[in-house]
């Protein structure tokens, strides 16, 4: 997953140590925008495009990767 | 043979700026420099209160007709793609004609796409062109958006601009086709990720509400999805290959989606257009008016001719691509 974090924590503007399954994605303002590169950086990194609105409901990262571990399945 | 080509592009601009300071002063959450850096807009053109999209696709035909030194006698069909109409009927065309001075044996008919229509429109001058139906057909596209948005809805506002641009296609003999077949799709299962949902005679507007709305990450993941796979069904049906294209001009929609296509396409830098700085998203006119300055301007010598990738997608939901030669 170190492409998916490096990839967030660019779209965050954090460092990536920052980025961990438990963090949460309210504390770095998830927007529509974080939503939308969120949305193009996983079809970069593992070619599936997630549900725009399933992606909107996730609070931690661990939920992001879940949803990807379901499309990639 | 005969074929139908590009033979020149006029862009109309409305006066009024929106710049990124205006939208940083009103959404504080975003710097000027973030707008700049996600979207790839620095100004947005806005028409003024009473200035329609019907006055903008007439300054892009009388500024396309000057640079040709065209006679409009000489124009027998427009076709004029907008879905910012002066009214619901008459038909946008024909009250252009008149404007214009075209001639009344013209035909003129409206078509209701967004950022798809320019490559449509195309098609169907090519298909009236071909058929010997026209010789010279003006294509107009033209929008005002701005006057469906929401004040205070963010992720429109930094994208959309107004505009409009007039596209001449003609007859020509060649040895080969100057505009390839174009591909085409639909999925009417996404309209709502773009819609105006009030103001037509399912929901009449009770005035004032006639607002655009975006699913962003919906249109994204659209994009992502589907322009790759037009690519493919287009150089498929032309039997064209990527390098076969000097230039890639897409629907201009943002500066972020555009360099995402351009990486998942593996398309270099060089040859992909992006020009939409000084105007922003203008709809079904931000393919010709990227293509504008790429054509011979009239009167200099012709060079080496190249063959442009088109790809327009949005509002619908509704996508097209054609390979032209230009």
């Amino acid at each position: 997953m170190s492409a998916l974090y490096a990839g967030l924590a660019e779209i965050f503007e954090v460092d990536e140590s920052e980025i961990s399954p438990a963090a949460e994605l309210a504390a770095f303002n998830w927007d529509s925008l974080a939503i939308i590169s969120t949305l193009a950086l996983v079809d970069e990194v593992h070619g599936v495009l997630l549900d725009g609105q399933a992606l909107a409901k996730c609070e931690t990262v661990a939920d992001i990767e879940a949803l990807v571990a379901k499309e990639t399945a | 043979m005969l074929t139908a080509r590009i033979k020149a592009i006029a862009g109309h601009l409305p006066e009024g700026r929106l710049t990124n300071d205006a939208l940083a002063a009103r959404f504080p959450d975003w710097s000027a420099d973030k707008i700049l850096e996600k979207t790839g807009i620095a100004e947005r053109r806005i028409a003024a209160d009473g200035e329609t999209a019907l006055d903008l696709a007439e300054g892009a035909a009388r500024a396309l007709l000057a640079k040709e030194g065209l006679d409009p006698a000489e124009i027998d069909f427009l076709l004029l793609c907008t879905q910012t109409p002066d009214y619901v009927l008459p038909t946008g065309a024909c009250l252009l004609q008149a404007r214009l001075g075209l001639p009344t044996s013209a035909g003129a008919l409206d078509f209701n796409l967004g950022c798809s229509g320019f490559v449509y429109g195309l098609s169907l001058a090519k298909a009236l062109i071909e058929s010997g139906q026209a010789k010279r057909v003006l294509l107009v596209t033209a929008d005002t958006y701005s006057k469906l948005l929401d004040p205070d809805d963010q992720s429109v506002r930094t994208l959309f601009g107004d505009g409009a641009a007039a596209t001449l296609v003609e007859a020509v003999e060649a040895d080969a086709p100057l505009i390839d077949p174009v591909v085409f799709g639909t999925d009417g299962k996404g309209g709502e990720h773009l819609m105006v949902r009030r103001g037509g005679f399912r929901e009449p507007s009770a005035g004032g509400d006639m607002v655009l709305r975006m699913d962003g990450p919906a249109v994204m993941a659209f994009t992502l999805g589907h322009v790759p796979k037009a690519v493919d069904g287009l150089l498929q049906r032309t039997g064209r290959t990527m390098e076969e294209h000097d230039l890639f001009v897409f629907h201009q929609a943002n500066g972020f989606i555009l360099e995402r296509l351009r990486r998942k396409l593996a398309i270099a830098p060089e040859r992909f257009v992006i020009d939409m700085r000084e105007v922003g998203n203008t709809v079904s006119s931000t393919i010709p008016l990227a293509l504008a300055p790429l054509l011979q301007a009239a009167g200099a010598p012709r060079g080496a001719p190249r063959r442009a990738m088109l790809v327009g997608f949005g509002v619908g939901l509704s996508w097209a691509a054609a390979s032209v030669v230009i």
